[in-house]
């Protein structure tokens, strides 16, 4: 049974049990009021027969009496026969109007007894009988009328409340369709699918939900698909050309003059590259997972932070000479900060590496710090600046999630495009370190990435 | 006379190995870092086979080979497309812009050079 036919059946049954209560309780007073009024009618009768044997008793005229009863039986149909007695001492003398065994068995037999005032001697006593079934005509009848009014009453309330219940039920269910085959399309792989109900109520409030989710799935897939394309790329590539490279290598050395061994040569560096490209990523990829599992763990102690940062100017000195650029520390006698060494080198790694990655021919790459206040507490701000091509402000938010990169990301730049995970791991190791993480950028003049660090006291 | 490949791969170590096999395999090589050049280098020598990958920045395989197709000179000369993609679907849909053949990385050389003759033989047979 659908939702809706519920909703409907459930209303009219309420409604129903409602009108019955309702009926019922009505039915009672009704009933009450009814033996009352039966009540009344019969006292009316006996009151008027009392009356009726009293006037006849005075006149002393039997027939005036029977008359007299005739007419009362013309004007209460329930008057069914009546039989009078006259008493004057010793003496009787009956008569009836009517038989009492031609009525029905609801007549009730009711007596009256009037005595003469004046003597005691006399008396006339009426024995009548009562139809009840007669008496209780009319109440039947305002019964009957009651029926028919809480019927029409009833069908009425119940063809609206019905009306009604199919409005809400279709409102209702409507939404509950639309959310329905939105989860359909969302399970069937369109994410990203919104849907546009404008409610305050609950149902508005789920739709909400569902399009938040459905937007949460979309940006998951897409970061999904990153992850699978960039796995794949990053992994197969460089694989793929140390496989293709080590025929040619063995091909070469079998020639073994002089040009062919140089060849072979340049192909070992090359597939050393690939493997040190594989390395990297594949230590990416564990620490993008510890990063995940919230169990990337750094062990903070007091740092100099100048030799580290020499040290890895040094580490890419050679290639940043092979690409005419200039690489420089210039962090000096700065206060030593609170860090974990190693994440602190990585960082710096990291920031160089994409600096001279977008930096051309002729330009420079630094490091440099400085002493800052953030939130009243001394700090040292280390940046790493280039003078490259800068970031386009509306790929700013890209650079962070893992797996995603700026657009138009390898556009002249040589070497690999690269795997979107480097900021990310920067990004988390500044977190762990609680620092801030700040990039200024202005396109086409240079990138400086700020971050801050403790100063150890 | 050698029959001339143009190889279009924006990873050096690919323009690398290809150029290698092929010039191993007798072709003269030229190579180019992504479509956009590799168009120039078309258009300034005539080469008989072009082998391209598909994802590159800037201009890639599939916009190459629209590029290609839409120059008159050029339009003729069969494409072989590079690629790490390898389902069903997108070959398909790369048949639909005009590649004769594909080569999914890595490859093994020989295939690469079975692949580079057979390409070029059908093209001689269409023009016969």
């Amino acid at each position: 049974m659908t939702i809706r036919v519920r909703l409907i059946v459930q209303t009219v049954f309420l409604q129903m049990l409602s009108l019955l209560l309702v009926a019922t309780g009505v039915f009672a007073v009704q009933r009450t009021l009814g033996e009352r009024d039966v009540e009344t009618a019969e006292t009316q009768i006996r009151f008027a027969v009392a009356r009726t044997a009293t006037d006849a008793l005075i006149q002393k005229d039997q027939v005036q009496l029977l008359s007299y009863l005739n007419f009362l039986k013309v004007q209460y149909p329930a008057l069914a026969y009546a039989r009078t007695v006259w008493r004057n001492g010793d003496k009787t003398a009956a008569q009836s109007l009517g038989t009492p065994g031609a009525s029905g068995d609801r007549v009730l037999e009711r007596r009256v007894v009037v005595s003469d005032p004046a003597s005691a001697q006399r008396s006339v006593e009426v024995l009548f009988g009562v139809d009840q079934d007669v008496l209780r005509l009319t109440v039947r009848e305002s019964q009957k009328r009651m029926i028919k009014i809480l019927a029409l009453v009833g069908g009425l309330t119940a063809l609206i409340g019905l009306l009604l219940a199919i409005f809400l039920s279709r409102s209702l269910a409507r939404s509950l369709t639309a959310l329905g085959r939105m989860a359909e399309q969302i399970s069937e792989g369109r994410l990203g699918v919104r849907l546009e109900w404008k409610s305050e109520d609950e149902i508005g409030a789920l739709v909400r939900v569902f399009n938040n989710m459905s937007a949460r799935l979309a940006d998951l897939d897409i970061s999904k698909k990153n992850f699978v394309s960039s796995v794949t790329h990053e992994l197969r590539s460089p694989l793929g050309a140390i496989e293709s490279f080590l025929p040619l290598i063995r091909e070469k050395t079998a020639k073994g003059d002089h040009a062919s061994v140089n060849l072979a040569m340049e192909y070992l560096n090359r597939i050393e590259a690939n493997v040190h490209r594989l390395n990297r990523f594949i230590t990416d990829l564990l620490d993008v997972a510890k990063i995940e599992q919230g169990k990337m763990e750094c062990v903070i102690r007091r740092v100099e932070l100048g030799p580290i940062a020499s040290e890895v100017a040094q580490f890419f000195e050679a290639k940043a000479k092979a690409q005419g650029v200039a690489i420089e520390n210039r962090i000096n006698g700065e206060p030593a900060v609170l860090g974990d060494a190693d994440r602190l080198r990585q960082i710096l790694v990291n920031l160089i590496a994409n600096g001279l990655k977008f930096t051309p021919s002729g330009g420079r790459v630094w490091i440099e710090a400085s002493q800052i206040k953030e939130d009243g507490l001394r700090r040292l701000e280390v940046v790493v600046g280039d003078t490259g091509r800068g970031i386009d402000p509306a790929d700013l938010i890209r650079l962070f999630k893992p797996f995603s990169q700026g657009r138009n990301v390898s556009d002249g730049v040589a070497g690999p495009k690269g795997t979107g995970l480097g900021l990310y791991i920067v990004k988390s190791i500044v977190d762990q370190h609680g620092g801030r993480l700040d990039v200024r950028s202005i396109p086409g003049q240079g990138t400086k990435i700020a971050f801050s660090l403790k100063v150890a006291e | 006379m050698a029959a001339t490949a143009l190889v279009i791969d924006d990873e050096e170590d690919y323009r690398v190995i290809i150029s290698e096999v092929l010039r191993g395999a007798g072709f003269e090589v030229l190579a180019a870092q992504d479509g956009a050049e590799g168009l120039q280098t078309l258009k300034a020598s005539r080469a008989d086979v072009v082998l391209v990958d598909w994802m590159m920045p800037k201009m890639d395989g599939e916009q190459f080979c629209r590029a290609m197709r839409a120059v008159p000179g050029l339009k003729d000369i069969p494409v072989i497309m590079l690629t790490v993609k390898q389902t069903a679907d997108e070959e398909l849909e790369a048949l639909h812009f005009g590649v004769d053949d594909f080569v999914v990385k890595p490859f093994k050389a020989d295939e690469l050079v079975a692949r580079v003759r057979a390409v070029l033989r059908r093209a001689e047979n269409r023009r016969a």
